[in-house]
């Protein structure tokens, strides 16, 4: 069909560097994920506590990492810091290495990028968590941790489901960008192989469907989750 | 709704990467354009490079500008379009240039997509670039050491397969060699040339050529496939500047160490002319 050639699949070096790319994208996307969704967590319940200093600096905090390309902080996270004095020794050979790697730089930066859009995501479920039912747990005696853990989270991550799925496919997809900073995930793979083989479009149509599929996955999770916790009244 | 729309994507992206299909007639459209296309490279010296006063200079330039003459009447019947490794060919087969000159190495890969000239250099392959201190000396002794390296060299698997390098490829060349100055590498693999230029560059002293080519490749322009009527005039002024000692002239002009190559093929083509 359109003369497409897929042979360059039987390629042992290539299966090799495309199973290592899904891999570290899993990884990657894994990790960063969880990361995020504790910042977003702890954001938003620091948000609940109504200090004006508190609020300023997670306003600052999304503002920053909300508001610029995570392919920059990427960048940031593994040149700039090496620059200013981010190094370790290396005691085998006593020179002086980066401190992080390229696949902490990524995880660092996708993890804030994400964590400061959770934050977002979980500060609109929090506010939309109904004032009289605050007010009656609070007149039932619950205490402030009390009431986060028992009342604001379970109606709050409710709500929140549906943004934050669209945070954490977003997330997943943006680990493709940690090519950049020679992250062996998938998007590398294929530029690897395409440059190899120059069947660009044949390369393309399979980590197209290989992204489909695995963010499809994603989804599919995270609405069984919703699925699973519903019931009548809030969310989906 | 959703299978809707992945085919109506599929679709979009097989039109955007389908091959513009040109008539294989390169000569006469650029005869009646009256200029000669040519994909370059403009940040690799001695082939193609920025001079100082911002003007595309180099070995592989004066010989496009001699083709050009050939075929045109002037050496400024030319545009020179900036290319990397990793798009040249799809530039070319999509008709946005109509002859790769930028350090295209022949190999049996490219000759699949593309056609070549006549080689007219012949180049040394990979070498390692590493720091003065490093104990290496062979290919052999690099299985599993991480190395920086250009995503799209034609010799990345080559080096992944035979000698196990563990590649770790950027996309352009500022950030590999920043890399290997931030010791995120204990090497940096790359064409023997421009390393060998590199050293030649300030701050660069703490380095040397850790491991030599294993390889020599002959290069040569590259043409959309079954274009003859244009690789025979290509061919025939590649041929005419050899044997008039352009390229001998343009090794020297351009400070490259004087090749065997390129002196034997003058030869052959002085020889060939009788």
């Amino acid at each position: 069909m359109f003369g497409l050639d897929f042979s360059w699949l039987l390629d042992p070096t290539y299966q090799q560097w495309l199973l290592q790319g899904v891999l570290q994208t899993l990884e990657l996307a894994a990790l960063s994920s969880a990361f995020a969704i504790v910042i977003g967590l702890l954001g938003a319940f620091c948000l609940t506590f109504r200090l004006a200093w508190l609020d300023a600096s997670i306003e600052l905090f999304v503002e920053l990492f909300r508001n610029t390309p995570p392919l920059l902080q990427m960048l940031f996270f593994y040149f700039t810091l090496t620059q200013i004095g981010f190094t370790t020794e290396d005691p085998v050979t006593g020179l002086q290495v980066p401190l992080i790697s390229a696949f902490m730089s990524a995880t660092v930066s996708l993890s804030l990028f994400g964590g400061a859009l959770c934050i977002e995501a979980f500060r609109s479920g929090f506010d939309a968590v109904p004032k009289a039912t605050l007010e009656a747990a609070r007149s039932l005696g619950y205490t402030r941790w009390g009431l986060f853990r028992h009342v604001q989270v379970p109606i709050a991550s409710r709500i929140c489901l549906p943004p934050l799925t669209n945070v954490l496919t977003n997330l997943f997809k943006t680990t493709s960008q940690a090519s950049v900073i020679t992250v062996p995930e998938l998007m590398y793979a294929a530029g690897q192989i395409y440059n190899d083989t120059f069947r660009t479009l044949e390369v393309m149509l399979l980590i197209l469907v290989i992204y489909v599929v695995l963010v499809s996955l994603v989804v599919w999770l995270i609405g069984w989750v919703q699925r699973a916790l519903a019931y009548p009244g809030y969310g989906a | 709704m959703k299978n809707h729309r992945m085919r109506i994507l599929a679709a979009s992206m097989l039109l955007l990467a389908a091959p513009v299909i040109t008539h294989a007639d390169t000569l006469s459209d650029i005869k009646a354009r009256g200029v000669l296309t040519v994909g370059v490279k403009n940040d690799y010296p001695p082939y193609g490079y920025m001079d100082n006063n911002g003007n595309t200079v180099g070995f592989e330039i004066s010989l496009a500008r001699y083709i050009a003459n050939e075929l045109l009447g002037s050496p400024d019947k030319i545009k020179l379009v900036p290319v990397n490794a990793s798009n040249r060919m799809q530039f070319l087969n999509s008709g946005q240039i109509d002859i790769i000159m930028a350090t295209l190495g022949v190999t049996p890969d490219r000759a699949k997509q593309i056609d070549f000239t006549d080689e007219y250099v012949s180049a040394a392959g990979p070498s390692i670039l590493a720091r003065k201190e490093v104990k290496f000396t062979q290919w052999e002794q690099l299985k599993g050491q991480k190395i920086c390296g250009i995503q799209g060299s034609y010799f990345n698997k080559t080096v992944t397969e035979k000698y196990g390098l563990q590649l770790v490829n950027f996309t352009a060349l500022p950030e590999a060699y920043r890399a290997l100055q931030d010791n995120r590498c204990v090497a940096m693999v790359f064409d023997d040339m421009s390393l060998q230029n590199k050293l030649k560059e300030p701050g660069w002293s703490d380095y040397k050529i850790a491991v030599k080519p294993y390889e020599y490749l002959p290069m040569a322009g590259g043409l959309r496939k079954g274009d003859d009527a244009f690789r025979a005039a290509v061919d025939k002024a590649i041929v005419k500047a050899e044997g008039e000692d352009k390229l001998i002239g343009w090794e020297k002009e351009f400070d490259m160490p004087p090749s065997p190559y390129i002196a034997k093929r003058a030869e052959a083509a002085r020889a060939a002319a009788k």
